[in-house]
């Protein structure tokens, strides 16, 4: 069986950093043991993803990760008959995979998707634990091992990409948000290679940043933005710089908020 | 010859396209807007020769604006020309534009005497005029300083303009307009600098509770004085320590000449340990005395006022309020706190315990600073720390930044009687709008473009939205009966848009091969299954996605078979756009005045069709004017706020924008026209359908020269419409 191999491919030998928030580990690994599915919420560049490729280390399974996008089928996720040198092989999508090989799959993004791929979501997240494969005539009995985590950000999709009920109450839910000053000053550091005066800057600057979500800007800086502006100053840029690509212009285009955004730069450098 | 248009009671030449006034004209339409104002004008004959001498194009300005303001108020045109000769003497005709602009704008909202002081205040405009180019108005930053200061956190603080530069802890007070620099550049910095130090003294504790009061009672002049520079040393080490980059800037700002910087050094350096980190405004005041004996320099540039009496009168409002509100929202926390304490079953109930000696049960906890190594607080009930919302974090971070502190008072959760709320909201009718009300519901405030001031008239129109009473079933009844071969062709139509409108997979002809059907196939073929044909993919336009608003004139031009018409058009309509599944509102407008514009709900977007939409629809009557700038702004907001990747609004009107009062001709063209373009930078269609054989003059010109039609016979109308729908969407 290919998914052997597969699931070698996929686990994560080395431990990704990761700086534990709060008790969503406890409450991962708890839902982990019962067969619970996962939804995270938060906003952007928040950890999220990274938190799962920390628990699939940290539970020691392989991770199988599909970004969802608009044009996402049930049929992308379960697989599809292909033809080789004049045979018919059928191939399984990541979704059967992940469920073969007992892995941690994850949609990131999941309201991204088509509708129908609910079909085969919700009866892998209820206590029947099944995923149909109607072209094989086949029907998964989901192992105890694998767990299916999605994934969205409540703040910014339109009301026409909002997660149903049914969906969402199959869920245990962790919300995430942007973790407090000192751990991401700590984050900024180990991630950014930089040092800890001038991480606890640009934390400074992110957290000035988000003052502003909701009275011009969408959203503050996140974790993410910061930790690449700190790549960047730690490659050679000079930080107002660096502050400038890295987050100013990544989070508007307006030219008030712009200059906003820079002069906040240079005021805490 | 020219046209004439009525100003009140005036009759003045206007004129056409190309052709230009003579003198003699204007010196006579400028007598006439002289003689009707109210107040006579000694100096009117000079006045007037001195406009005869003046050049042709000058001239026309003059006419131009003595007229725009006639239109408003002919005592403005009278002070406006009195005072003309003289600023055309030392202004640009923009400064001049710029001056009169504000005088219409204080008319509309403080009235004719406020605007009169405007007109006279001449002198004062020519000399703004004369440091315009090196000063820095606040206008120019306010929206920029906002922004930062909110940026920058702790409570917020609005930035308003005012002679004196200091905050009052709500606000902070800045020059309407700062010079004191050579360079705009530098004006500018100077200006964020000035903000920058006042949100210090809230965020860094200059304006303490207890302190204030302390210090009023315990300083003289002399001891203010001295106080004022001991805090600017102990605020300017701070800023150092916590926006380096911002104090560097505030440096190179703050000082005179060297004189002045070399004064601060050996005053800061007296002053030391105020740059200590833990230093706080007792520091300050503890040093006063020893201060006295110091040589004071001159105040740093961006320092502006310390205005004790003023933040005492805002914390007299705000403290006792904000300790209310505290209570309340801890009373209102206090029944879910403890349900999430099962542990305890027999506690008392909280009223009870907070009255208890034990004291309170909730607690504020220092916690572990943050980055900046302010301190950071999370509030405690039975030693659990609560999850706090946004409201309540920002209200505790107020009370923190007057108190320092919280007091047992403050923690203790208000008994269910409650108190009342002390708020006093600031009501729209500040606008000076007066009595605006027209029935019941909400009041939405719009601006009105002006295009004689190239300007708005900003929350002149007041709107308000009503339900349109339900008519009769009878009508609808007939219509259906009347229509019935119609209404199955409209939905035949409908019907194939809504099939040809999507991508259509598995086609026996088409386009491109659908791969997933051909690899489908194959792999049947392979196993000896029989192939299908159907191996084509049909492109068309992506899904359908179309929110559509249709805006129905319902002013007293339309009663009678117009109306009729239109209710019949909609009623058909209604039954396609179901098939389609377009999302779809109906709303009516008419008014009167700009203080009662009025838009009537037949059906919201969210609202499905049913019977009530339907009678709401043959209730639709004919009403009174015809004020379309306001129903657009609202009905196009209303539609900018609905998810669809088309957004159309669609107009059934029979003729040109009309209401009383100016809203005739021109300048209600030209306010539809600006309300269209603010819509369309929303991302919105909009189109108009009229009955208007004399549309072509105007509506290219308001709509574009492809968004109209023009339906030559009303009883065309259900026809008509129907079909531009398909046309527009497909």
């Amino acid at each position: 069986m290919l998914s052997a191999e597969h699931a070698a491919d996929r686990m994560i030998l080395e431990e990704p950093y990761y700086e534990v928030l709060g008790n969503e580990r406890e409450v991962f690994t708890a839902a982990y043991r019962n067969q619970l599915p996962v939804l995270l919420k938060g906003p952007t560049g928040c950890g999220k993803t990274r938190f799962v490729h920390h628990m699939a280390w940290y539970l020691k399974r392989p991770l199988v990760t599909v970004a969802c996008h608009d044009d996402l089928t049930a049929a992308d996720l379960i697989g599809r008959y292909l033809v080789k040198g004049g045979q018919t092989e059928w191939l399984d999508g990541p979704l059967a995979q992940a469920v073969r090989m007992g892995a941690i799959c994850y949609l990131d993004e999941v309201v991204e998707a088509r509708k129908d791929t609910s079909v085969v979501i919700h009866p892998l997240c209820d206590d029947r634990r099944l995923l149909p494969i109607d072209k094989l005539g086949e029907l998964l009995q989901v192992p105890p091992e694998f767990c299916l985590v999605v994934s969205y950000n409540p703040g910014y999709q339109s009301v026409l990409k909002d997660l149903k009920q049914s969906t969402r109450q199959r869920f245990v839910a962790l919300e995430f948000d942007y973790p407090q000053p000192d751990l991401e000053r700590r984050i900024v550091e180990t991630e950014g290679h930089v040092g800890p005066e001038m991480a606890a800057r640009l934390v400074k600057f992110g957290a000035h940043t988000r003052n502003l979500k909701g009275a011009g800007l969408e959203e503050g800086a996140s974790t993410r933005l910061l930790v690449n502006a700190a790549k960047l100053i730690g490659s050679g840029v000079a930080p107002g710089v660096a502050c400038a690509s890295a987050v100013a212009h990544a989070l508007t285009d307006d030219a008030e908020l712009l200059q906003t955004v820079h002069e906040l730069a240079s005021a805490v450098f | 010859m020219p046209a004439s248009v009525a100003v009140g009671r005036v009759n003045l030449s206007h004129p056409q396209r190309g052709q230009a006034l003579s003198p003699a004209q204007i010196q006579q339409d400028l007598s006439l807007i002289a003689e009707a104002a109210r107040a006579s004008q000694p100096r009117l004959p000079a006045v007037l020769a001195a406009i005869a001498e003046l050049d042709q194009a000058s001239q026309e300005f003059i006419h131009h604006w003595a007229e725009t303001l006639a239109l408003s108020q002919q005592d403005l045109a009278a002070h406006f020309l009195a005072q003309v000769p003289d600023a055309l003497a030392v202004l640009e005709q923009p400064a001049i534009e710029g001056w009169l602009l504000k005088a219409l704008d204080t008319f509309d909202q403080r009235g004719l005497a406020a605007a009169l002081q405007v007109i006279q205040d001449l002198p004062a405009c020519i000399a703004a005029q004369a440091v315009a180019r090196t000063g820095c108005t606040l206008d120019q930053v306010a929206g920029f300083l906002r922004h930062f200061i909110r940026a920058l956190g702790g409570r917020p603080l609005a930035i308003v303009s005012d002679p004196l530069t200091y905050t009052d802890t709500e606000k902070i007070y800045l020059p309407a307009l700062l010079t004191t620099l050579p360079d705009q550049a530098g004006n500018a910095r100077l200006l964020k600098c000035m903000a920058v130090y006042l949100w210090a003294q809230n965020r860094f504790g200059t304006w303490r509770y207890g302190t204030v009061g302390q210090a009023i009672t315990q300083l003289d002049a002399l001891g203010w004085q001295v106080f004022q520079r001991l805090e600017s040393v102990r605020i300017i080490a701070r800023i150092a320590r916590e926006l380096p980059g911002l104090a560097r800037e505030m440096d190179s700002v703050a000082y005179v000449d060297d004189a002045a910087r070399h004064a601060w050094a050996s005053f800061s350096a007296a002053a030391h340990t105020l740059e200590d980190p833990h230093a706080g405004v007792q520091d300050s005041l503890a040093l006063v005395d020893a201060g006295r004996a110091l040589v004071l320099p001159p105040p740093r540039q961006f320092q502006g006022e310390m205005l004790p009496h003023k933040v005492g009168e805002v914390f007299a409002r705000r403290v006792p309020r904000e300790k209310d509100a505290l209570r309340q929202a801890l009373a209102n926390l206090t029944p879910d706190a403890v349900e999430k304490d099962p542990d305890n079953p027999d506690d008392a109930p909280p009223e009870v315990a907070a009255e208890g000696e034990a004291g309170n049960r909730f607690s504020l906890a220092q916690t572990a600073p943050d980055a900046a190594g302010e301190p950071q607080y999370e509030l405690r009930y039975d030693g659990q720390k609560l999850a706090l919302t946004a409201e309540l974090e920002a209200l505790l971070l107020s009370i923190l930044q007057d108190l320092g502190e919280l007091s047992d008072e403050h923690l203790a959760p208000s008994g269910a009687a409650g108190t009342d709320p002390r708020d006093e909201q600031g009501s729209p009718g500040a606008t000076g709008l007066g009595d605006v009300s027209s029935g019941p519901g909400e009041v939405f405030f719009y601006p009105e473009w002006d295009y004689q001031r190239q300007h708005f008239r900003p929350n002149f129109c007041a709107l308000t939205e009503q339900l349109v009473p339900e008519g009769d079933d009878a009508f609808v009844a007939r219509t259906r009966q009347k229509y019935r071969g119609l209404a199955k062709s409209i939905q035949r139509v409908f019907e194939a848009i809504l099939t040809e409108a999507q991508r259509q997979r598995r086609q026996p002809h088409g386009d491109e091969l659908d791969l997933d059907a051909l690899i489908e196939a194959h792999v049947d073929r392979l196993r000896g299954h029989e192939m299908s044909d159907r191996l084509y993919t049909h492109f068309r336009k992506a899904e359908r996605s179309v929110a559509v608003m249709f805006m129905v004139d319902m002013s007293g031009s339309t009663k009678g078979w117009i109306n009729d018409a239109e209710r019949e058009s909609l009623i058909l309509l209604c039954g396609a756009l179901e098939t389609l599944g377009d999302t779809y509102a109906i709303y009516g407008f008419s008014g009167r005045t700009n203080r009662r514009c009025e838009v009537y709900r037949v059906k919201t977007f969210t609202e499905p069709f049913s019977l009530a939409v339907e009678r709401r629809i043959s209730g639709i009557s004919a009403k009174s004017y015809t004020r379309m700038g306001v129903a657009i702004r609202h009905l196009g907001k209303l539609l900018a706020q609905t998810p669809a990747r088309t957004r159309l609004l669609i107009t059934l009107s029979d003729g040109k924008p009309e209401d009383y009062g100016s809203y005739r001709g021109r300048y209600g063209i030209e306010d539809t026209r600006h309300a269209l373009l603010e819509i369309k930078r929303d991302g919105i269609h909009p189109f108009c359908i009229t009955i208007d054989r004399e549309a072509q003059d105007y509506l290219p010109h308001m709509y574009g020269l492809a968004n109209f039609t023009v339906v030559d016979e009303v009883m065309k109308l259900p026809w008509k419409v129907a079909d531009i729908y398909r046309r527009l969407t497909t």
